[in-house]
């Protein structure tokens, strides 16, 4: 196993938030890191220390021609983020690439021999359930949401991934499990659905959630690139807070709905969206599936602000509060 | 421009557009300056108190909160919120002094030092019994101990969160874990939901105790395990048989039927304001068994048995307190 800071990574899913900050980062951190990034098309704005390949992991011969790319670069280390952000309705388009394009990502690595995998999951995986304990250690089973096809298939994922970590004790594996990332740029459903001008929440559940600031996020990913940190980590910031509270502190208006009521009006537009029922997401907003960050904290370093400094900064970004 | 003139001299070389452009500018802010200028004070008297925009404010933002009127943004890593305790504090206070007039013995007899497992015998819908024993607790001794809250009133709306601002946790292994190592005294009912269906037949006759969870935990964390037995909460909703047709409509473990509920709809929902005891027993400490005692499926099941009986005796001595369902004995206070 190699302890030292790789020279060649490669980033797979250059156009997401991880994979494009994350890019960046390695860039300006040093110039005896080489960046190789993939996607399925160019980024917009593509940096130019940043060598770019093609790649569609949808495409049923993806493996090989990663692994190719890989072994032609000599790539080291690989960050796997080519994951949707969000949901879409073609349900079998996201399994291909959430699964199956993660099957392939493992097996061109293998080929190509590289040294250390990481991978981008969510804490969305353990699930929001009544009956979870406050906080859910790396060990707790991964049990989703029934009505989540998003997160079903990342589950999938990771199954496929620890068979596939026995088989190659030679590849340093790091999933990271970050829980919703928040902060002035970072883009996603979350975020737009914390961005409406009323949000709609279901009335009389009130769970503690907890955010990750993007920074820290990064901070985490990048330390699990450059550095050994085999196994599974949670990342989440530090603290939690009540759902209301959040919204209290954005002065934010909420119109707190029978969550019957919600589910049927906002049937179609969540299924024309994220291809879900309503309750897949809401259900986040009424149980807990707050992550036992310790472990993540101890291996990665304390995060740099809490969930409620997370949220503060996103607010302030967004100049939601009114100061006067 | 004659006043920016006068301000903004001309640079050799500057283009005269720009000098223009820069002239117009400062008179622009000039007059809007000037027209957002705040008046004297004594001009601006008016009959409303000083700080109306401030009451306005926070009269909008508790309308616009109403369905989630928790009151601080502090919680601890459990969701426990010290203001929105103490602004329910007068409530409790009511409960413990007036409605229920609670008895508290044996309480004084805890050593100095926490935390402390306390275990009592469930019973009622609601964890009124926790409320009780927490309050008792913290009157007492200062430190709120947290309790656990079974598992189908945590899926109950508007309950739960009220029950986590409070300083209940799910009933689960891991929370109790946590909340031990990190300090905190804990108040366990390991009837479990068979405790809170009693009917009031069985009332004061304790059922089987889980499967021995809360002795392995004392165990492992070298906690000694205060037995309580709780008088009054089980007829504060005496259940007198269990609807199970609505139950399965509305997805609900069993409907009680109570002498007012739900013959009296939401206010049949009030407890019944019956006399209380709490009798606290010595603390029982394992920590002479060592930690590996957690394993020995068979000594748990003795323990956890041993104590069952210490808690039914300790109902039993609390039911003899009293005189009647609404009153102590005399010679009791």
């Amino acid at each position: 196993m190699s302890t030292s800071e790789p020279g060649v990574i490669a980033i797979l899913g250059l156009d997401s938030f991880v994979g494009h900050e994350l890019a960046l980062r390695l860039a300006e951190r040093s110039p005896a890191i080489r960046t190789v990034g993939l996607d399925v098309r160019r980024p917009y704005m593509l940096d130019e220390r940043v060598r770019f390949h093609p790649v569609d992991l949808t495409d049923p011969r993806a493996d090989a021609s990663l692994a190719e790319i890989l072994a032609q670069e000599r790539v080291e280390a690989v960050l796997h983020a080519a994951f949707r952000t969000d949901p879409t309705p073609d349900l079998e388009l996201d399994h291909e690439l959430d699964t199956i394009g993660s099957l392939h990502v493992m097996n061109a690595c293998a080929a190509a021999k590289v040294h250390r995998l990481v991978v981008a999951s969510s804490t969305m995986l353990y699930g929001p359930h009544p009956d979870n304990p406050n906080y859910l250690s790396e060990e707790h089973p991964l049990r989703g949401h029934p009505d989540a096809h998003s997160v079903r298939d990342r589950i999938e994922m990771e199954r496929l991934l620890g068979d596939w970590r026995i088989g190659h004790p030679d590849v340093e594996v790091s999933v990271l499990r970050a829980c919703w990332p928040i902060g002035p740029t970072v883009a996603n459903r979350v975020v737009q659905y914390f961005s409406l001008p009323v949000v709609p929440l279901p009335i009389g559940y009130d769970p503690l959630l907890q955010l990750v600031h993007e920074q820290d996020l990064l901070d985490a990913f990048e330390r699990a690139l450059l550095t050994s940190r085999p196994g599974v980590w949670n990342v989440v910031g530090s603290g939690v807070l009540p759902l209301s509270v959040l919204f209290r502190l954005a002065r934010k208006r909420t119109i707190p709905l029978p969550s019957a009521l919600l589910d049927r009006l906002s049937y179609y537009p969540s299924q024309g969206q994220t291809g879900d029922p309503p309750a897949a997401f809401f259900d986040y907003l009424r149980y807990l599936w707050v992550a036992d960050g310790q472990r993540g904290w101890d291996a990665f370093g304390e995060p740099v602000y809490s969930t409620k400094e997370a949220w503060i900064s996103f607010v302030s970004s967004r100049r939601m509060r009114r100061y006067r | 421009m004659s006043v920016g003139d006068s301000q903004l001299r001309p640079l050799a070389g500057d283009d005269p557009a720009r000098v223009a452009a820069r002239v117009a500018l400062a008179e622009l802010r000039r007059e809007i300056r000037g027209r957002f200028a705040r008046a004297p004070v004594a001009a601006r008297r008016t009959a409303l108190p000083e700080d109306w925009e401030r009451r306005f404010e926070s009269l909008r933002e508790r309308l616009g909160t109403l369905g989630m009127r928790e009151r601080s943004g502090a919680v601890d890593e459990f969701g426990m919120d010290a203001e929105s305790l103490s602004a329910l504090r007068p409530l409790l206070d009511f409960l413990f002094d007036r409605y229920w007039r609670v008895a508290v013995g044996g309480i004084e007899a805890l050593p100095e030092r926490g935390p402390f497992l306390f275990v009592a015998n469930a019973a009622g819908i609601l964890p009124y019994d926790a409320l009780m024993i927490a309050h008792a607790v913290e009157r007492a001794r200062g430190e709120r101990p947290r309790f656990a809250v079974a598992d189908w009133l945590i899926t109950l709306p508007f309950v739960s969160p009220r029950l986590a601002r409070l300083g209940g946790v799910r009933a689960c292994p891991e929370n109790a874990l946590r909340l031990l190592a990190a300090g905190h005294s804990v108040a366990v009912f390991p009837e479990g939901a068979k405790g809170a269906a009693k009917t009031y037949r069985d009332r004061y006759r304790l059922a089987r105790f889980g499967r021995g969870g809360v002795v392995r935990l004392a165990i492992e964390r070298g906690v000694p395990v205060v037995p309580i037995g709780v008088v009054g909460a089980e007829e504060a909703h005496p259940i007198l048989f269990k609807a199970s047709a609505p139950a399965r409509a509305f997805g609900l473990p069993f409907v009680p039927v109570t002498p007012t509920f739900p013959w009296l709809g939401p206010l049949g929902a009030l407890p019944l304001p019956a006399q209380w005891v709490l009798r606290f027993g010595e603390p029982i400490s394992y920590a002479d068994l060592g930690r590996d005692a957690a394993r020995d499926a068979l000594l748990v099941s003795r323990l956890t048995e041993e104590l069952r009986a210490r808690i039914q005796s300790l109902v039993d001595a609390g039911l003899r307190a009293r005189e009647s369902v609404w009153s102590l004995a005399p010679g009791n206070s």
